[in-house]
């Protein structure tokens, strides 16, 4: 699913939630000439309610809760939503601080709760901080310019030898005969 | 001292264009950058090494007691990168590559699963720890007292602890 109601410029605005700075440093670096995303159309607004996306960074703190619901209202229909950084993706280090709600999930979580919205669609960015071509990248997914490559994996472990007093001791004869138990080498 | 315009322009025509090309073109992250971590399945063998050393627990683990099986989990969405799981790692399981493109519009893709099962204690009849471990530990361990991995915690310290106590009297 990608967005087909921005064909033009997304304009950004960057609303730091608690962040360290970090990934406010990293978000500022991808409008330097070197990255230079102004090239694509994106660029820095002041307002909310000039901004297409809003961009998280940092976990949402019990003392910027009011202001970013206010803020997240205040974009207009349609809207994206950036979560950049681990903290903002699902609360990072910080996750259970006393003065921490978490991520952008616990976030939407009250929203749900208390406001009935539809959610927005949202792109979370991994790191800490993420690279600013990692931003670049969330941003391309979130146009559908590049494909996502990330998937969830998943491994069950389907056969164990049993465990017997003999096959225990004898352990070194039992790999040498199989081959199949290699667990731990190097 | 006042600087013509006229060099500046030469000055930016001599520099080029540094811009990167990034999203139409590929990147390479330099040497040493700690990307994405990702769990190598056949090499885990569910030790919690990892999960004990994580500093913001997006390693953690849950037992499953009724089907014996133990749940590891990596959370990206917050992991810091810090590389102390890979550091830790007996059996170089887990390891950080150079991957930062781990964007995703879902947060479930962020979620590696790892799913073990776990051996019963010979005695009492609970699960303790997992096959792997139980082998990867067998090997370190002498012939003789090899059977008493077998055996979960409790059991194995009263079981020593009546050979001691035979040995003495």
């Amino acid at each position: 699913m990608s967005l087909k109601l921005f064909r033009r410029s997304l304009w950004v605005y960057h609303l730091n939630s608690g962040s360290c700075n970090g990934c406010d440093i990293e978000v500022l670096n991808i409008f330097t000439p070197y990255h230079d995303v102004e090239r694509l159309g994106i660029k820095l607004v002041a307002s909310p309610r000039h901004a297409d996306v809003i961009v998280f960074t940092g976990p949402i703190t019990r003392e910027t809760l009011p202001k970013a619901i206010r803020a997240f209202f205040a974009v207009p229909e349609p809207k994206a939503v950036v979560a950049v950084g681990s903290c903002a993706c699902g609360g990072g280090i910080w996750y259970d601080s006393y003065a921490v709600i978490g991520g952008i999930e616990a976030f939407y979580r009250i929203l749900e709760n208390y406001y009935k919205i539809r959610l927005p669609l949202t792109v979370y960015v991994p790191g800490c901080p993420p690279k600013p071509e990692a931003i670049i990248y969330g941003i391309a997914v979130l146009r559908g310019v590049l494909k996502q490559k990330q998937r969830k994996t998943y491994f069950l472990e389907k056969e164990v030898p049993a465990l017997t007093r003999d096959f225990i001791v004898n352990l070194e004869k039992y790999m040498k005969q199989e081959g199949g138990i290699n667990i731990g080498k190097k | 001292m006042k600087t013509p315009r006229i060099d500046i322009f030469k000055e930016a025509l001599k520099t080029g264009v540094v811009t990167k090309k990034y999203p139409f073109e590929p990147v390479e992250a330099p040497e040493g950058f700690r990307g994405k971590p990702s769990i190598d399945f056949e090499k885990c063998i569910g030790c919690e090494a990892c999960v004990n050393i994580c500093p913001p627990n997006a390693l953690s683990v849950e037992i499953d007691t009724k089907r014996g099986i133990k749940r590891v989990m990596l959370f990206l969405g917050r992991c810091i990168f810090c590389g102390r799981c890979q550091d830790v790692c007996p059996t170089e399981a887990i390891k950080l590559s150079r991957e930062f493109e781990l964007s995703s519009l879902n947060s479930k893709d962020l979620y590696q699963i790892v799913e073990l099962k776990m051996a019963k204690c010979k005695i009492c009849g609970r699960y303790y720890a997992t096959v792997r471990q139980i082998l990867f530990t067998a090997k370190n361990v002498p012939k003789d007292q090899r059977p008493l991995l077998l055996l979960c915690d409790e059991c194995r310290s009263k079981v020593s602890a009546k050979h001691i106590s035979y040995a003495r009297w």
